[in-house]
């Protein structure tokens, strides 16, 4: 491949599409096309001079204009099940049809399931009963389907990405630490946190893009440095300048679990249906909107089931093959990530504000 | 001054029909605000007429508002209507708007009025040649939380304003059709030109007057400003505004006086937090209306514009201080430390 090819990131409005646009711009590396569902979602990219193009993995014409002249594209879509099964299938489909000269899939390592100990990319597939990872296990199924029929395709597998733009592990939990709600989970937070920062990964998937070797491949890809949960927990929130965390008792933990679940369930599917007259009623009535809002803050300051799960799993991705094909070497040490991601949730208004 | 009748309207008044307006413009913004408003008045809708040139679109609100006439270009109407509503991209308000004022039509021109001051200035101008209404639709004005703050300094209950904090982080999710704001065909309009036409209005509509700007930042790397910073001053006042379109946070905004303070919430025009001298902060009720009735008021005054019987609620002129200050910020802005980019910077740099 020519150094100067055209890439077409496919979910380039989301955290790691979005962070691929960028660095491939700011490090002129290649010619990016930044591909959305809608234009409602491009703010972000727009602050660059990047061609930004429509591209809608749910409709196949979209995903055809959108490729069109691209030597490479990166997938990197999220949302729902959907979204990443059919969504890459479709993506699949043009990109074989076009013949595309690579396509770089973004999986997840949450493809192994619910495992211990250390994981290569030789693992097997291992079902959770948890949609998101099934569908993430569907979409690689289909990417070696196509690869068989001679689409050059890469697949990446990140664990934990967290940085500038991650709604789970930056913004999210920092709206935790900060409430005071949030503390070091007895018995459940000592777990293998696999940490990499977004900008280590997207150097990752550049490389997984351009390299000879990498074509019928899989790579895990983590940051150079292991911790617990636990420890992430405590380096974040000393990062945020905050008192020292609270010792949280397994069995609270789980009873917080436990009791919020079934309201979040009702509160999704009592936001995705009333929506409209939940906003109008927030702003005639001062009551509704605080008690809306502290509702909001009291599921988002709590763990969830699921959480305590992936807090507790004691597996390490390991990253030997990336290494080794690859030349793969993260240079972002927690410390230094966290102070990069502490400095953007400043900056985003999310730590501090004027008022 | 703003113009109450135009000859249009003598000629409106004198038969007693209604008026004919036109729409121009058919994405989310006419089909959310303006054709609600407008569909409340039955013999309005009968003789509108709407336009777009993406003809899908206007044939879309057509048939869901039952209009009977549309149009893919606006030049088919310019010789047969009273009165024209812009709600096009930002950078067509200018042309299309002189279009119709030199026609002597008195135009409706959605927020921000143009991109620029020389635009702004240009269509000003005509409609006071021609002696035409120009009104620009910058509703918040009629916002009660926005309406105590300039209550309280033109009374001067509390002295005068000595700091303004303001506040306003809300992801972009605007049902954008066209994406003029993002796309460079559109020519690519941040922020400031976006949310900050409301806030930098209200600054420069407070204080009566254009601040001076001391500093202007915002995360633009040639491309739109989706974050932006500004601190001003006037007289004994400084202020500090900061928008993001990229995370949410809480819209507020804070004004100080001599002798006491008025904080509220953008999106919450129920009520404000005021303090008086030495007392504690209130929580004081505002009379108000829905966010829905309000904006109704902004379409009823432009009809009542057309046919004479008003002036505009937001005439042209009145927003032209905050132009000025957003051109101010853009042609000082420097861009914000942003370290987590300079890594890949210096890569380019080498």
């Amino acid at each position: 491949m020519t150094n100067k090819q055209t890439i077409l990131v496919t979910g380039a409005s989301g955290f790691i599409g979005g962070w691929i646009a960028e660095i491939l711009h700011l490090s002129h590396s290649a010619d990016v096309r930044a591909g959305i569902r809608n234009w409602s979602s491009g703010a972000r990219l727009a602050r660059f001079p990047i061609e930004i193009v429509l591209c809608d993995v749910m409709d196949k014409q979209s995903i055809s204009r959108a490729m069109l002249g691209a030597n490479c594209v990166v997938h990197s879509i999220s949302g729902s099940s959907e979204a990443i099964t059919q969504g890459t299938e479709n993506v699949l489909e043009v990109a074989h049809a076009q013949k595309i000269g690579r396509l770089v899939h973004l999986s997840s390592t949450e493809v192994y399931g619910k495992v211990r100990g250390e994981i290569n990319e030789t693992s097997p597939f291992k079902s959770m009963r948890n949609e998101y990872a099934d569908a993430k296990i569907k979409a690689e199924q289909l990417c070696w389907q196509y690869y068989r029929s001679g689409l050059p395709i890469t697949v990446v597998r990140p664990s934990i990405v967290y940085g500038p733009f991650s709604a789970s592990w930056t913004i999210a939990l920092a709206q935790r630490l900060q409430s005071g709600n949030w503390g070091i989970l007895k018995g459940y937070g000592e777990g293998i946190c696999n940490l990499v920062y977004v900008a280590d990964l997207v150097s990752g998937i550049l490389l997984a893009a351009r390299h000879e070797h990498a074509v019928g491949e899989a790579f895990n890809m983590v940051g150079p440095e292991s911790m617990t949960w636990n420890q992430y927990f405590k380096k974040f929130n000393a990062a945020l300048g905050l008192p020292e965390l609270k010792v949280i008792d397994p069995a609270d933990a789980k009873l917080r679990a436990a009791v919020t679940d079934p309201v979040r369930s009702l509160g999704k599917f009592v936001l995705k249906h009333f929506s409209a007259p939940l906003r109008t009623m927030s702003q005639r009535n001062r009551l509704a909107r605080e008690l809306l809002q502290y509702a909001d803050r009291t599921l988002k300051t709590n763990p969830r089931t699921g959480d305590l799960s992936l807090y507790n799993r004691e597996a390490v991705y390991l990253t030997t093959k990336a290494r080794d094909i690859l030349g793969y070497r993260p240079n972002f040490d927690v410390s230094r990530g966290l102070d990069l991601s502490v400095e953007w949730l400043r900056h985003a208004g999310l730590v501090e504000q004027l008022i | 001054m703003p113009r109450k009748s135009s000859i249009s309207s003598q000629s409106i008044a004198s038969t007693g029909r209604s008026p004919r307006i036109a729409l121009i413009g058919c994405g989310a913004i006419a089909e959310g605000y303006y054709m609600p408003a407008l569909a409340r008045h039955r013999r309005i809708l009968e003789s509108m007429l709407l336009v777009d040139h993406n003809f899908s679109r206007a044939r879309h609100l057509a048939a869901r508002f039952r209009i009977k006439q549309c149009f893919a270009d606006h030049r088919a109407v310019l010789d047969t209507v009273d009165g024209a509503i812009i709600a096009l991209p930002t950078p067509l308000h200018h042309s299309i708007s002189l279009e119709f004022l030199s026609r002597r039509i008195p135009v409706l021109c959605e927020k921000p009025l143009a991109d620029s001051t020389a635009k702004a200035l240009e269509m000003i101008e005509l409609a006071h040649k021609m002696e035409v209404a120009l009104a620009a639709n910058y509703q918040q004005r009629l916002w009660p939380q926005f309406v105590k703050v300039k209550e309280l300094i033109l009374d001067r209950s509390l002295g005068e304003p000595v700091r303004i904090k303001y506040q306003a982080g809300d992801k972009f999710t605007w049902p954008t059709v066209s994406g003029f704001q993002f796309n460079s065909a559109g020519g690519r309009h941040g922020i400031l030109l976006d949310r900050g036409a409301h806030v930098l209005d209200h600054i420069c509509w407070w204080l009566g007057d254009k601040p001076k700007l001391i500093v202007s930042q915002n995360d633009s790397f040639g491309g739109i400003d989706a974050v932006a910073y500004a601190r001003f001053e006037h007289n004994k006042c400084v202020g500090e505004v900061k928008l993001s379109w990229l995370s949410n946070y809480p819209g507020r905004f804070l004004v100080e006086f001599e002798l006491g303070s008025i904080q509220g919430e953008i999106y919450y025009p129920q009520s404000v937090l005021l303090k008086m001298g030495a007392g504690p902060q209130k929580r004081v009720k505002l009379k108000t209306e829905t966010y829905k009735t309000l904006g109704h008021r902004m379409v009823d005054n432009f009809i009542d514009v057309i046919v004479g019987r008003e002036t505009p609620l937001v005439p042209a002129t009145s927003v032209l201080d905050s132009i000025k200050l957003t051109d101010d910020c853009y042609a000082a802005a420097t861009r914000f430390h942003m370290p987590w980019y300079s890594i890949f910077e210096a890569i380019n740099d080498q």
